[in-house]
């Protein structure tokens, strides 16, 4: 069973575009919340203790904006060495000179600047190799620690430098490597998803033969019950030829109904054999031919391409697919000529380049009752004496 | 023809056998004499007996479409009567020079003109005859007229020529036409056969086809022949 193919790029793809998506924004609003949260009212708190309260406001300004930048760049997509580094040596610069310009022994309390620096390197690195963040970060350890050094290396300083770079660093990496790593969930989910979009399209797929199936039940039954009934109540004799007739194309129909359901290589030649079944009953000699015209469908022997359309290999002729609705024009044709054969009945299924003909010869002395025409099925007759000829072109094309 | 049709029946079935002898003797004019019957082909007579062989064939479960060609050349005029309906098979034993080919469902209708037709080197063209040259997928093969093939798709649809006439808005001779000089362009088709030199030349004195129109010889002979089960 196929399944329904959806226009548009696949959902598995559209899926991991969606998790990469939620990624970058997370990382955002981590750097974001960060600068705001974080270091905005660490600055807050101790404005008129740096020497410059204007230089650090400028600074934290500027980090700002390096967040914003790089965070464009992310959303947008873009992953390029140059811009990325350029905004990260820049955070990084501006954060170290920052820190520099604390007051001195205080470097615990009021350097809002640790581990913005690393947010921004985050935030403009994603979507590099694990390494350049790794080469980034040590960097801004050894500068951390350089400022450090410059102001005296007090011993609860160093101690509360091991801290932070632990844990500003550590969640640094974790949300880089989890970016990663997250690719393989993202895979598992779209497979799930694959596959739950292929049941979905065989239920789909269920439901409509179900549907198709319970309509023809119904319109079936709009012409079978009142027959049956007629019957039951005496209103309709079995004796009347019409009667007869009825009931045969009923019977006829009903056959072909079953012949429907059936999985089968050419549906359109089983549904004839099915609807020949009600002739043959009443002794008529049924014979039904396929042939393939040439030029025009594809013999067993030469090349079948890939583009051929699926139709049916028989008695070593390929004829092209009739849709559903056009079978059922074909045999309700079909059942209306069988029905009123005499003695022998020729059916031919020709596949040409458009389309497929179905013809059917008899010996018949009353004109059937022809189906009124179909959409797509173009019904031409001819008769000669006893012997009725009538034509259906059905057009795939 | 004053001194009748002589044929060679090889089937290797009695009821088949029994059947085409009763076709035969049924025609009022008695025109066919029936001058032996074999179930092999090893057991026909040397120098042959029959104008005309009708060939089954499968003999002893085993298809002797290989034999056509030589048979043909030992002067026999084939009329192949096969249950097998597969196109390929067809067009090959034409092209081996058989003369017609009759499936046994077509039997009662088509053979004994077709023993006839063989027999004064004249086409006859059954229905599977025409299904198959209709679905001749072949790159060489002879070019058809529309109206040729509007009149083999409904001789083949099971239209009696008279109504193919009607349905054309032609003379049933003229179908006739349509449907022979079909079956004529393939004598010009594969491996030389006198039998397909005799069928032409008759043709052209029939005024059928043109000299002129008679392509020279295409052979078949790269293509591998299809497996037969």
């Amino acid at each position: 069973m196929t399944a329904h193919t959806v226009p548009g790029p696949r959902p598995s793809a559209v899926l991991a575009a969606r998790y990469a998506r939620a990624l970058d924004i997370a990382v955002v609003v981590a750097a974001a919340g960060w600068q705001l949260a974080g270091a905005g009212p660490l600055l807050l708190a101790h404005l008129g203790s740096y020497s410059s309260d204007q230089f650090q406001v400028a600074a934290w300004c500027a980090i700002a904006l390096i967040i914003a930048a790089g965070s464009v760049l992310l959303l947008r997509g873009s992953s390029r060495r140059e811009t990325g580094w350029a905004l990260a040596a820049a955070a990084l610069v501006i954060s170290t000179a920052a820190a520099v310009a604390c007051p001195p022994a205080q470097m615990l309390e009021t350097n809002w600047a640790w581990g913005a620096a690393g947010w921004v390197g985050v935030l403009v690195l994603l979507r590099r190799p694990l390494a350049e963040l790794g080469v980034f970060l040590t960097l801004e350890a050894l500068a951390m620690f350089a400022v450090l050094a410059r102001d005296g290396l007090h011993q609860p300083n160093v101690a509360a430098f091991i801290t932070v770079l632990a844990g500003s660093t550590g969640i640094q990496v974790a949300i880089s490597v989890a970016a990663r790593t997250l690719d393989v969930p993202a895979q598992q989910a779209e497979q799930a998803a694959t596959r739950e979009a292929d049941i979905a399209a065989r239920q789909a797929v269920a439901d409509q033969i179900r549907g198709a199936r319970q309509a023809r039940w119904l319109e079936l039954r709009a012409t079978a019950e009142p027959l049956l009934s007629g019957l039951a109540a005496g209103t309709a004799d079995p004796a009347d030829l019409a009667v007869q007739r009825a009931c045969a194309v009923e019977a006829a129909r009903l056959r072909r109904l079953f012949a429907e359901a059936d999985d089968t290589p050419d549906p359109l030649v089983h549904e004839l054999h099915a609807c020949a079944d009600i002739a043959q009953r009443r002794g008529v000699a049924v014979d039904i031919e396929t042939a393939a015209q040439f030029p025009g469908t594809q013999p067993p022997g030469a090349q079948l391409s890939g583009t051929q359309p699926p139709g049916a290999q028989l008695s070593g002729i390929q004829l092209p697919a009739v849709p559903p609705e056009g079978r059922r024009a074909i045999t309700d044709l079909a059942i209306a000529v069988l029905v009123n054969a005499i003695s022998r009945v020729r059916v031919t299924v020709t596949g040409t380049v458009d389309g497929v003909i179905v013809s059917l010869v008899c010996d018949s002395p009353a004109d059937p009752d022809l189906p009124s025409a179909a959409a797509g099925l173009v019904v031409d007759s001819q008769r000669d004496g006893q012997s009725l000829w009538v034509e259906g072109r059905w057009n795939t094309a | 023809m004053e001194h009748g049709v002589t044929v060679a029946i090889v089937d290797d079935h009695p009821v088949v056998v029994e059947g085409v002898i009763s076709w035969i003797s049924a025609d009022p004019q008695r025109r066919i004499t029936v001058t032996q019957v074999v179930s092999d082909i090893t057991g026909l007579a040397w120098p042959r007996v029959a104008d005309v062989l009708i060939l089954d064939l499968e003999l002893g479960g085993r298809m002797v479409t290989d034999e056509v060609a030589q048979l043909a050349a030992s002067g026999y005029r084939i009329v192949a009567f096969s249950a097998h309906v597969d196109p390929a098979l067809i067009l090959d034993v034409l092209d081996a020079g058989a003369h017609a080919y009759v499936s046994k469902d077509e039997g009662r209708e088509h053979l004994l003109e077709a023993v006839l037709a063989a027999a004064a080197d004249r086409p006859c063209v059954t229905r599977s005859q025409a299904k198959a040259i209709l679905a001749d997928p072949r790159p060489g093969r002879p070019a058809l007229s529309g109206k040729e093939r509007q009149a083999l798709l409904l001789w083949f649809q099971g239209m009696s020529k008279a109504s193919v006439a009607r349905r054309m808005s032609i003379s049933e001779n003229t179908v006739r036409q349509y449907i022979d000089r079909a079956r004529v362009k393939y004598a010009t088709l594969g491996r030389p056969a006198h039998t397909k030199d005799a069928l032409l030349a008759r043709a052209i004195e029939d005024g059928l086809i043109l000299p002129g129109e008679v392509a020279p010889y295409t052979t078949f002979a790269s293509r591998p022949r299809p497996a037969l089960s």
